[in-house]
């Protein structure tokens, strides 16, 4: 087979460079801005939050006023619902996601397995354009009467039906959730069939960058769960808007029951891969940044890609442990519990060889490789903590506390934001052309770790204490009381964190405006992107190249002298 | 016809693992819908729920004959395609495309039925099943026709059998089979058992 893969000549107008293009360059680049822009939003409501939590009644500093005028400034109850919900919404779907799976996965899977775009170039562009929708129709929910969605990230019924959400808020959040899962599944399918189709001559599966790898799993759980939410969201917009009965259950329902729980199930059927979905590409990006800057090879780069292939089919059959407080049997509780602790083995091959990889390593402490050392110690936090929740009987405790919100957070917010960060310091030369600043990269590094460890651990120790989620004010219980300190330190902690993302926007401003044109390969590093100009041609080879070993051929003691790794496009260098 | 590259043979295996992919995450929608399905079931001793009679088969198995016999019509057109035999091409498109249409007259003539056996919409699980697995197919259907409609273009003489086209002819027809499989299995589980 020769691997051809069509070149046109490249766009010329700014409508086509720039808003339909179908480059995958672009396209990343469109879904990073949107990402970050919810980012801003996502993050201004957690501050709103944890505000409310710090500083019960008083008026939100500054802005308060302006978007409470009724209440002085203070943040309602109701609005406080609606904060919490989009909070989740808005930084699990339209910043994690576009940021991580739309940004990265479009900028890096063709660069990475030497193509020249995706396999379905306009199915890309679409996929874009259906975001963009999504976005538009959420942030417009917030304006039509009784405000946007209010039952959780989660909208469990019955608080997601008329009769706990009047009002359409709640009807396009559904239809938005619908939709961009729509633009999801477009990207997964364009993402799959690329990396089985177009892969570089030569580029077996394992010695595709474990970046891909993650990327590559993270499209086939989307690919094949993001519909089940779709089927779940279709339903719940029938139970509003046609009347149907599906999540109604007793009173409500006329004749023959509905059943709420039946939406906990299909939600998390998808949610629990959601996870691995999210965090998948931050591990395959962690696992090679460790790699490159401790200049060593991946230790166990196969059983590293066998543990996130595990890890992603495991994650398919323990949705249950979200639900053992639905009076499930105690053959499933402990079924799904015994899944669950399951997924621990290959989680601690995956964690075991990112240490491997670092022992003895010749580490370079530039910024992408302290965000992935802090994506290590994150995600060793969040997942030690899982094990809790995974347990039956300390869940039943736990469930629904603080500690729940830590836990996640941890896993999905932290590991996830960190690997994100990593990942733009790492590719920002590739992409824009231009170096991001290492001094202001390490202030951003260290404040953000500083900012969410107190966030998360703060928010952990809350929960064990009994602090429940989602209470508006939980200090007019008197066993709560005592938390306020604690509960205003998480706050703190949390406008420390978002102060600490100034530093990032001022680098990434200062590094575009720059003239300084970044080297090709500024971290020394063999992938096929770094073979290619900073930032890449159009179409990105002008030939396609030739993979002759692996993505971390480093320290190989038959080098010559003064280099310490070769490209993916050289033969391996022996005695 | 033009002659195949190397490039059109790559691009077309990719198509075919593509819209695989696509119809796997398509089967998951409706597999969660049959499992929401088999939950209520198991959950109701009774079904239909007291009250409520089983529904006529006459437009459920209309429906079926219809969407069966275009799965038939637009293979008869996929060969014409490629034996670029415009006058059959002709046929069994135009055919395959007023099988569609009246399959989706025929769901409506059912969803009016339904409603004058009193099965509307807010009467419970069962209607609310009956209404929403079949709108949602119907929906699909939609889709198809308007993949059918695009596929009109093909029979332009120069544009049968022309590789630029093949790809989207064959997933359109994948898709246009898929549907047929779904209204199958909806219309045993939901109508016959």
């Amino acid at each position: 087979m020769t691997y051809v893969h069509g070149k046109h000549a490249a766009p010329k107008t700014f409508l086509s460079k720039y808003v339909f293009s179908f480059d995958h360059k672009v396209i990343a680049k469109q879904f990073l801005w949107y990402g970050i822009f919810f980012l801003f939003v996502g993050g201004l409501m957690a501050i709103m939050i944890r505000w409310t939590q710090a500083y019960p009644g008083e008026a939100f500093p500054v802005i308060g006023s302006f978007l409470f005028p009724e209440t002085g400034g203070v943040i309602p109850p109701d609005t406080y619902s609606m904060l919490f919900t989009l909070h989740g919404t808005i930084m699990i779907f339209y910043a994690i996601t576009p940021i991580l799976i739309g940004a990265f996965g479009n900028f890096c899977i063709p660069l990475m397995i030497g193509a020249r775009d995706m396999a379905f170039p306009l199915l890309n562009m679409l996929s874009f354009h259906i975001a963009a929708v999504s976005g538009i129709i959420l942030l417009a929910s917030l304006f039509f009467p009784l405000g946007g969605a209010a039952g959780g990230w989660t909208s469990y019924p019955t608080l997601s039906t008329l009769i706990g959400s009047p009002g359409s808020g709640q009807t396009l959040w559904c239809l938005a959730i619908f939709v961009l899962g729509v633009s999801s599944t477009m990207g997964a399918v364009n993402y799959i069939t690329t990396v089985i189709s177009f892969r570089a001559p030569g580029m077996g599966y394992f010695d595709m960058p474990l970046t891909v790898w993650g990327l590559w799993l993270t499209a086939i759980l989307n690919a094949i769960f993001l519909p089940v939410l779709g089927a779940g969201v279709m339903l719940l917009i029938f139970d509003r808007v046609f009347g149907t009965t599906f999540f109604l259950a007793g009173a409500a329902a006329t004749s023959g029951t509905g059943d709420p729980i039946l939406f906990q199930h299909v939600f998390w059927i998808f949610g629990h891969p959601e996870v691995y979905i999210l965090i998948l590409p931050a591990w395959g990006i962690v696992s090679d940044i460790l790699s490159f800057f401790a200049r060593k090879p991946a230790f166990g780069a196969k059983s590293t890609a066998l543990a996130m292939t595990t890890i992603s089919i495991l994650s398919t059959v323990v949705y249950g442990h979200h639900m053992f407080t639905t009076q499930m049997s105690p053959l499933l509780t402990q079924t799904f519990m015994t899944l669950t602790m399951t997924i621990s083995i290959p989680s601690a091959v995956l964690f075991a060889n990112w240490l491997g990889t670092l022992y003895k390593g010749s580490i370079r402490f530039d910024t992408p490789m302290l965000f992935s050392l802090g994506v290590v110690f994150v995600f060793g936090l969040g997942g030690l903590t899982g094990l809790y929740l995974g347990t039956v009987s300390t869940d039943l405790y736990l469930h629904d506390t603080y500690f729940v919100v830590g836990h996640f957070h941890y896993t999905m917010a932290a590991s996830v934001l960190l690997g994100g960060f990593g990942a733009t310091y790492f590719w920002f030369p590739k992409m824009f052309g231009r170096m991001m600043d290492e001094k202001l990269g390490k202030i951003h590094f260290w404040a953000t770790m500083l900012g969410l460890n107190g966030i998360f651990f703060g928010m952990m120790v809350m929960g064990f204490a009994g602090m429940h989620r989602r209470l508006y004010n939980p200090f007019v219980y008197e066993h709560l009381e005592k938390l306020l300190p604690i509960s205003t330190f998480v706050t703190w902690s949390a406008i420390l964190m978002g102060f600490a993302q100034i530093p990032f926007v001022i680098n990434c401003v200062i590094s575009l405006r720059s003239k300084k044109q970044a080297p090709d390969n500024p971290w020394n590093v063999g992938t096929l992107e770094w073979t290619i100009p900073s930032p890449p041609i159009h179409y990105n080879f002008e030939e396609i190249p030739t993979v002759k070993c692996g993505p971390h051929e480093f320290g190989n003691p038959n080098l010559p002298e003064g280099k310490d790794f070769q490209y993916q496009t050289e033969d391996l260098v022996k005695a | 016809m033009m002659t195949k590259t190397a490039e059109n043979i790559q691009q077309k295996e990719a198509s075919q693992l593509g819209f695989y992919i696509a119809l796997v995450s398509w089967g998951m929608l409706f597999a969660a819908l049959f499992l929401s399905y088999a939950l209520y079931r198991f959950q109701n001793t009774q079904w239909p729920p007291m009250g409520f009679e089983k529904v006529s088969l006459l437009w459920p198995c209309l429906s079926t004959g219809l969407i069966a016999l275009s799965s038939f019509t637009i293979h008869k057109y996929q060969v014409a395609f490629h034996s670029i035999d415009r006058k059959n091409a002709k046929v069994f498109l135009g055919s395959t495309l007023f099988l569609g249409f009246a399959f989706l007259v025929t769901q409506k003539l059912l969803w009016l039925s339904l409603e004058n056996s009193g099965l509307v919409t807010s009467s419970g699980i069962f209607a609310s099943i009956l209404h929403g697995f079949t709108w949602i197919h119907a929906g699909h259907v939609v889709l198809g026709l308007a993949g059918l409609i695009y596929l009109l273009t093909t029979l332009k003489s120069d544009h049968l059998g022309h590789v630029r086209f093949e790809n989207r002819v064959e997933n359109i027809i994948k898709f246009w089979h898929f549907l047929g499989i779904i209204w199958g299995l909806m219309f045993v589980v939901l109508f016959l058992i």
